[in-house]
């Protein structure tokens, strides 16, 4: 330890030498072996058609993971997104279809965002101001957003969807039919993904805000006292993940064609375990958005797969359970060195 | 309570910052009661006082970390009743903290240059992050303090370096941008001679380019070294100020106490003939190799050495942190296994850690757990912890250390430092040990509470104890040993008679390159 007092000649680091020091690196391996084992099982695994439905898959899940990747960057935990999430979907499209049937999707998204980023705004404040720990603010307003929809909104399954919403969760992006005769199509909505990729990549790491999640997710009073507004910090990860869970809920209503008000809820710990997946820890002030769609490849592999290996459904949560624990343990260790 | 003539300055137009009638307190104690001073650009100055005095407290109001609850700040010509973090930034004030206030989650280059780009965007988040120049920043004082700028160093984690690195990397922050003030709460705790020596060098630099220093110490000689003007504060009184020149090192240590103490050798008995603890070609590849020695009971032995002598690693291997990989260890003639604390508690061995803040203390834990957590089987009555029985021995230690707090239910970050330092030696006590391994025991300790300890020490050692003194306090050593240790680069490099020995001889011997 004490050699890294002395100047030592630097070896050149390639990015690969540096990478296989990353808990990423971790992620992709399990991505890798898990790809090759199903493979040799079931060579018919390794085909356009596995790559564009665990895609598919991937799509909410990693809209709700960029915003769980920052609430626990920065120390918190939120369980509450998918309730958000619904009560986007479902309230946009019920005032949709009763003052405007036709409005385009675009519009609907921008609504849906917006309660997306009220309720997370809410939840921050709450974490903020009474000083209660994030898991207990957001169990509380899981129930309080979920019970409130189906006691004020609506509790009825809505197939009928507005055009928009019908159209964007139908058009492809890409189009292809392989020459097994099956036909493969990517989504319009894989953009939104990108998209969503692109800006909280750039938020995490270019800008003070991206240090401040860090530092705040390190230590509230180290961060208050070099100079950081902690509170800010708190609102903006908040408000960021009701965001993204607004989004990610008009997604899947796009994508499933349909808005049931008790989708979703129930389906947090699946999303949080992609984000540790990854490699962000679950103390806080770690984690980055490579690590986390690697995560999220890695959790819907194992959740649309197994069944292919053999794996009955009723061992399936056993398995995944076990590849998470390994997974974690492997962390540990690389902590420490 | 002695008063003192107070010496004033005359040019208040001209200080940087003004403090007036600062008062602070916390539940019932009174930290400060109305202190007042001012600093002069360009201007060194030692803020001197006992452990719990309120140094750190005064150190947190003007830094922004909180708030005092009457008094002013004058700082540049505008008064202030508070200072938020970002507006003392602002000014120019940087703060290295007594707790290091670093993030062990982020890479030693952000927790130096991050700040600097806070401060200068006016702490607005949206800002864009300049990589390249944090970058810079970090390297340029990263070098400034010793340190490497290699990129391997830059990207790794705090929380992955030990004490003493974490240290330099604290000041590297305080030095990274242009300040007008650095403060600094006992920098020098946690270092060896040769940083500290560095450390001198960069602060009468800092004075040289006309930046004012406020300076925590516990250890007088580097104060009087440095030279400038001092601060005496006792129970959060101001009760002296002004010029170090006028002063002796006898007569702060009375004004700081209210005792008079001098420096002598406390050591009262000499070792007994049975070996407690027999060291034979102990080597562990990259930290020590071939270590042999043997310690006696009623003896104290000291180990010194620099940063990467080894003697941290081979402290850390005895107690079973981080085991020794071939060699022997025999306790009592009888071949030992230590792989672990446990085993190390087991045989008789008691450690107090380096590192109080991650090595041992639980902070929100209260003080009486915090003493007596090693001893929890002791406690027992039938198959329930006897709270009565613990409560009691813990406030016997807490009156032998003169552990400064109103009651022991308190957890352990109320107390000052130094106080904290108390209880680890205080938990370690309480495992009745064979053997103490004292690593850096008066680590951030006053003068008055050093005294206690090596008391405590020494009366251990009349009592048949070994002890063990890893330090980097030469006095220490030189007061407390029968003889000396140096180590270099992993190998024991000399063995000293602490009798008649002279300071200056086991400080050469430690700067010096050459292994002889
Ligand atoms: N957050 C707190 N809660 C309760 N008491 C506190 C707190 N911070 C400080 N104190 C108390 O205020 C007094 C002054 O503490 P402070 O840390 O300023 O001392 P110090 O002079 O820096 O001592 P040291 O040399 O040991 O670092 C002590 O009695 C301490 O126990
Ligand atoms: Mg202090």
């Amino acid at each position: 330890m004490s050699a890294l007092t002395q100047t030592r000649v630097a070896a050149p680091v390639t990015f690969w030498k540096a990478f296989v020091r990353r808990p990423e690196f971790i992620t992709l391996s399990l991505i890798v072996i898990f790809c090759v084992v199903v493979g040799i099982i079931s060579p018919s695994f390794l085909s356009i058609k596995t790559v564009t439905d665990t895609l598919r898959a991937s799509l909410t899940t990693g809209i709700f993971a960029l915003g769980v990747l920052l609430v626990l960057a920065a120390g918190g935990i939120d369980v509450s997104f998918t309730a958000i999430a619904i009560f986007s979907l479902y309230a946009t499209t019920r005032l949709t279809l009763a003052v405007y049937p036709d409005a385009p999707y675009l519009l609907m998204v921008v609504v849906g965002l917006g309660m997306g980023l009220l309720m997370g705004l809410l939840n921050g404040y709450l974490v903020y101001r009474f000083k209660v720990p994030s898991l207990i603010v957001t169990i509380g307003t899981q129930y309080l957003f979920s019970g409130f929809l189906k006691a004020f909104i609506g509790s009825r399954h809505i197939m009928d969807i507005p055009k928009g919403l019908d159209l964007a969760g139908t058009t492809a992006l890409i189009q292809a039919t392989t020459s097994g005769g099956a036909r493969v199509s990517v989504s319009i909505q894989v953009l939104v993904l990108i998209l969503a990729i692109v800006v909280t990549w750039f938020i995490l790491n270019r800008t003070l805000m991206g240090r401040a999640v860090y530092a705040v997710g390190g230590s509230i009073p180290i961060a208050e006292r070099l100079g950081f507004n902690v509170s800010t910090v708190i609102l903006f990860v908040f408000g960021y993940a009701g965001l993204l869970a607004g989004l990610g809920g008009m997604l899947h209503g796009a994508l499933n064609r349909q808005a049931n008000p008790s989708d979703l809820v129930g389906s947090e710990l699946n999303v949080i375990a992609a984000v540790v997946l990854g490699g962000a820890r679950i103390t806080g002030g770690t984690g980055t958005v490579l690590g986390t769609m690697l995560g999220v490849i890695l959790i819907e592999l194992l959740t649309n797969n197994l069944i292919l290996m053999g794996v009955p459904s009723t061992w399936q949560k056993v398995v995944i359970g076990a590849i998470i624990l390994l997974a974690s343990a492997a962390f540990a260790r690389r902590g420490k060195t | 309570m002695t008063e003192q003539i107070l010496e004033t300055k005359t040019d208040n137009e001209n200080m940087f910052l003004k403090l007036e009638n600062i008062t602070k307190s916390f539940g019932g104690v009174q930290a400060l009661r109305g202190v007042g001073f001012g600093i002069a650009p360009g201007e060194i100055y030692h803020l001197l006082g006992e452990n719990g005095s309120g140094k750190s407290t005064l150190i947190k109001i003007v830094s922004g970390a909180q708030p005092p609850d009457s008094g002013t700040m004058m700082v540049r010509g505008k008064t202030y009743s508070k200072l938020s973090a970002l507006e003392s930034l602002e000014a120019g004030i940087e703060t290295v903290y007594q707790d290091l206030s670093l993030f062990g989650n982020l890479s030693v280059e952000q927790n130096v240059a991050m700040t600097a780009q806070l401060v200068t965007n006016k702490g607005r988040l949206s800002r864009i992050l300049d990589w390249k120049l944090l970058r810079d920043t970090a390297s340029a004082a990263l070098e400034r303090v010793g340190l490497s700028s290699n990129l391997e160093f830059l990207e790794t984690k705090v929380e992955n370096l030990p004490i003493a690195v974490r240290q330099l990397v604290a000041i590297a922050r305080g030095l990274a941008t242009k300040a007008s003030l650095v403060i600094m709460d006992e920098p020098t705790a946690a270092l060896t001679q040769k940083e500290v020596e560095n450390l001198l060098s960069i602060i009468s630099s800092l004075q040289t380019d006309g930046v004012s220093v406020l300076f925590v110490s516990h250890k007088l000689d580097e104060v009087f070294r440095i030279g400038g003007n001092v601060i005496v504060i006792r129970d959060g009184l101001k009760v002296a100020e002004g010029n170090l020149k006028e002063y002796t090192q006898e007569k702060i240590s009375f004004l700081m106490t209210g005792k008079s103490l001098e420096k002598h050798s406390y050591r009262t008995s000499s070792p007994q003939k049975e070996v407690l603890l027999e060291l034979s070609k102990l080597s562990k590849p990259g930290a020590f190799s071939d270590v042999s020695l043997s310690l006696h009971k009623g003896e104290v032995l000291g180990i010194t050495g620099l940063l990467d002598s080894g003697r941290n690693e081979l402290a850390l291997a005895l107690f079973g942190i981080e085991p020794a990989a071939t060699g022997d260890i025999l306790l009592e003639q009888q071949k030992a296994v230590i792989k672990n604390p446990r085993d190390a508690i087991a045989a008789g061995i008691g450690y107090v850690p380096e590192d109080r803040l991650t090595e041992g203390l639980f902070l929100q834990k209260p003080i009486r757990e915090n003493i007596m957590v090693s001893i929890l089987d002791r406690l027992l009555k039938g198959n329930q912890i006897d709270f009565e029985k613990s409560t009691s021995s813990a406030a016997d230690f807490v009156k032998d250390l003169e552990i400064s707090t109103p009651n022991t239910m308190l957890p352990a970050q109320s107390l000052s430092g130094g106080n904290q330092q108390r209880v680890m030696v205080a938990r370690w006590l309480a495992i009745k040990p064979k053997i103490l391994i004292l690593h850096g025991p008066t680590m951030g300790v006053d003068v008055g509470s050093k005294d206690a300890l090596y008391k405590i020490v020494q009366d251990l050692a009349q009592k048949g104890l070994g002890v063990m003194i890893v330090s980097d306090d030469l006095p220490e050593l030189l007061m407390n040993c029968d003889s000396i240790l140096v180590m270099k680069k992993g190998r024991i490099a000399k063995v000293f008679q602490a009798a008649n020995l002279e300071e200056s001889v086991l400080s050469q011997e430690l700067l010096s390159e050459a292994i002889t």
